[in-house]
């Protein structure tokens, strides 16, 4: 009855486009391996299936994900993301994160966080943070500190510009090989930049100009390819000096 | 109310400042200067009077409809014009379903009182039946995406659609002449408005402690600002309305310049609707050739058909008629009349598109400029005097040419017969075939004529 698979059933899937209900991993077929799993993927048994229409992408040694463009952010674990503080209550502290339901940041998850010292912050700061549990139905959990309790670069942003983008973008300002519009723009400004994961961009620099300069070069940038975003940003800087 | 705290649209405080302090250094987030608009674009749908409009990230899209209503009481001869607003959640989350809320009430507002108080629509041509039947113009407008400044994007949509806008044509007839008659647009060509300028809307915000003046504001400026003003002027440098809204004090010397700075750009935007009006009227009439050719081969033909038979019987009618009256003279011109309309049947199929597709299109009724009291004094006698209005009635369907009408109504005491066939020749030259050859208005002249 069942038809037989091909042995590396996964690799033909991975970089090409999957939609919905695509079982794109099968798990019969490499039982001594641990993967992890990013958005838009879910487990039936055996079978890894996609739940959104996107890219599957594959980053060594064993994450999978699937990688779309949207507005709206869904949490997965693992994710650096940018936070807006909504509120603060006395174990957790209400974060925006652009998905379906607020997050939670509890007051201890900062590094050498305990009960005496508690930060403070103003609703509405910025803050770059840690996905730490997404599960369906709960609010999302976020830490301000890697996995092995440091700050890292984590915790909040101050001064510069904010700007929400979609996920793809923000994906592309993060993939490994420099993306070109921060490439070019590098060249020539200095800039400060924390991209996350949910289409949130912070930018900042010594001068208004450089950050709106930034900012605006990395929003036009989504719909071109490498070579057109080199020429965009070769114009406006020809512009603005 | 956790999913609607999730859902709400929130500015972070680094935003908040950045703004601020760019503007001190004349720079805005999206690069502008604080005197720039931003890119504007005019869209039109395929029916008449809807436009689209796009203002950097803000879609407006404007309809306008009309509608036969008693006129108000005060005002028994002119139409009624009426702005509906409707803000959709997918717009901006913070707009609710439902009800309108303030902000959807004030920019409806600002819109309806910049074009009502400046008279820009000539409310009293859209009188059909003065104290009885008006037109009743709706402007409605949908916020499709809020990326700040609604208010200038909603009013260009406003006006662009209301110059695309046409209403059906309409005549008095029936049994007592004093029935509405309302023409399809296959039948006569839709009338347009009359627009006697165009009140454009220019908005200024107040940013920061300084008070920094910023013209269109984004979403992002319009959430920091303290205050916003609106003015709405026309290209005659008319200030048509202004609306001031926060709690901001502006000083005189500086509304002064806000409106120098909008009526320049007032002058542009309206020369950025007018020519996107007349792209979308060439459009309009090149597609209206088009569809006549293609789809009238079939109908007419099936018409014509009918048309002829009904002639005939007509003919053999009239000419019966006629042989009793004993009137020679006028038998004849009837005769040389028929004539004209029977080869007019014969090259329908040929003239008809023609005339059809070209003729009415351009054809404006109310450019001679018509008094509206003569049309007022023409409308009184057409009520008083009866043996005159059956005649005039025929007439009416006709495109109506006041310069005609008024002897004919003042020597009412006396029509020769004569007379009669001779206005029935004349309207026959400019009538289509159809109100030509009815067969009943036909036959009530002959009979107004021999009393």
């Amino acid at each position: 009855m069942e038809v037989a698979k091909p042995a590396n059933y996964s690799t033909s899937y991975i970089d090409k486009p999957v939609v919905p209900g695509d079982v794109v991993l099968d798990l019969s077929s490499m039982s001594n391996q641990t993967i992890k799993l990013g958005g838009g993927l879910r487990q039936d048994c055996d079978s890894i299936t996609a739940m959104k229409a996107g890219m599957l992408r594959f980053s060594k040694p064993n994450k999978y994900w699937i990688e779309s463009s949207q507005k709206r952010y869904v949490p997965s674990a693992g994710d650096t993301i940018l936070g807006i503080m909504v509120d603060s209550k006395a174990d957790n502290f209400l974060v925006d994160i652009k998905g379906p339901a607020l997050a939670f940041l509890p007051v201890l998850a900062f590094e050498g966080g305990t009960r005496r010292n508690i930060p403070k912050f103003e609703v509405g700061t910025l803050i770059y943070v840690r996905v730490v549990k997404a599960n369906v139905g709960m609010n999302p959990e976020l830490a301000c500190m890697d996995a092995s309790g440091k700050a890292a670069e984590f915790g909040p942003l101050k001064d510069g510009y904010m700007f929400e983008s979609s996920t793809g973008l923000s994906r592309m300002l993060l993939s490994s090989p420099a993306c070109p519009v921060l490439e070019t723009l590098g060249k020539k400004l200095s800039f400060e930049i924390a991209v996350g994961l949910n289409g949130r961009v912070w930018v900042n620099a010594a001068s208004p100009s450089t950050v709106v300069l930034v900012s605006n070069a990395i929003m036009n940038s989504e719909t071109l390819t490498g070579v057109q975003q080199k020429l965009m940003v070769d114009k406006l800087l020809q512009r603005t000096q | 109310m956790e999913q609607r705290l999730a859902n709400t649209w929130r500015m972070t405080i680094n935003e908040k400042k950045f703004i601020e302090t760019s503007l001190l250094s004349d720079l805005r987030v999206d690069g502008r200067h604080p005197f720039d608009y931003r890119r504007l674009t005019i869209n039109f749908g395929r029916e008449d009077g809807s436009s689209e409009v796009h203002l950097g990230q803000t879609r407006v899209m404007g309809v306008v409809t009309s509608q036969l209503v008693q006129p108000y009481r005060d005002r028994p001869n002119e139409g009624t014009l009426s702005v509906y607003t409707e803000l959709s959640p997918m717009a901006d989350p913070s707009f609710e379903a439902g009800r309108p809320g303030e902000s959807a009430v004030e920019l409806g507002r600002i819109i309806d009182r910049g074009l009502r108080e400046s008279r820009a629509v000539d409310t009293e041509s859209l009188c059909v039946v003065a104290g009885k039947v008006v037109w009743s113009i709706h402007i409605d407008i949908h916020i499709l995406d809020n990326g700040g400044n609604l208010v200038d994007a909603a009013n260009i949509a406003a006006l662009a659609a209301l110059s695309t806008f046409r209403r059906p044509e309409c005549t008095l007839g029936g049994e007592d002449g004093q029935e509405v008659i309302v023409h399809p647009p296959e039948v006569r060509e839709p009338v347009p408005l009359i627009i006697h300028h165009l009140p454009v809307a220019v908005t200024f915000g107040f940013i920061g402690k300084e008070n920094i003046v910023v013209i269109d504001p984004t979403h992002f400026e319009e959430a920091v600002m303290g205050g916003s003003m609106t003015a709405t002027l026309n290209t005659n440098e008319d200030v048509c309305a202004i609306q001031k809204a926060g709690g901001v004090g502006v000083l005189p010397s500086v509304i002064m310049q806000c409106l120098r700075v909008a009526s320049v750009k007032a002058g542009d935007i309206t020369s950025k609707i007018k020519s996107a009006v007349e792209s979308f009227n060439t459009e309009r009439s090149l597609r209206k050739i088009k569809r006549h050719t293609s789809s009238d081969v079939v109908d007419v033909s099936e018409t014509a058909q009918k048309i002829d038979i009904e002639f005939s019987t007509n003919r053999m009618d009239r000419l019966k008629l006629l042989s009793e009256d004993r009137r020679v003279a006028q038998s004849n011109d009837m005769e040389v009349d028929c004539q004209i309309s029977l080869e007019k049947g014969i090259n329908k199929r040929y003239g008809d598109a023609k005339s059809f597709s070209g003729g009415p299109s351009s054809w404006d009724p109310y450019s001679k400029g018509v008094d509206p009291d003569a049309l007022r004094a023409s409308l009184a006698s057409r009520a008083v005097i009866a043996p005159t209005k059956k005649l005039e009635d025929s007439k009416v369907d006709q495109p109506i040419d006041k310069e005609r009408k008024q002897p004919i109504t003042e020597d009412n005491s006396y029509v020769s017969p004569n007379e009669v066939t001779n206005t029935i020749l004349q309207t026959n030259g400019e009538k289509t075939l159809i109100d030509a050859i009815k067969p009943k208005h036909r036959r009530r002249k002959k009979a107004s004529s021999q009393q």
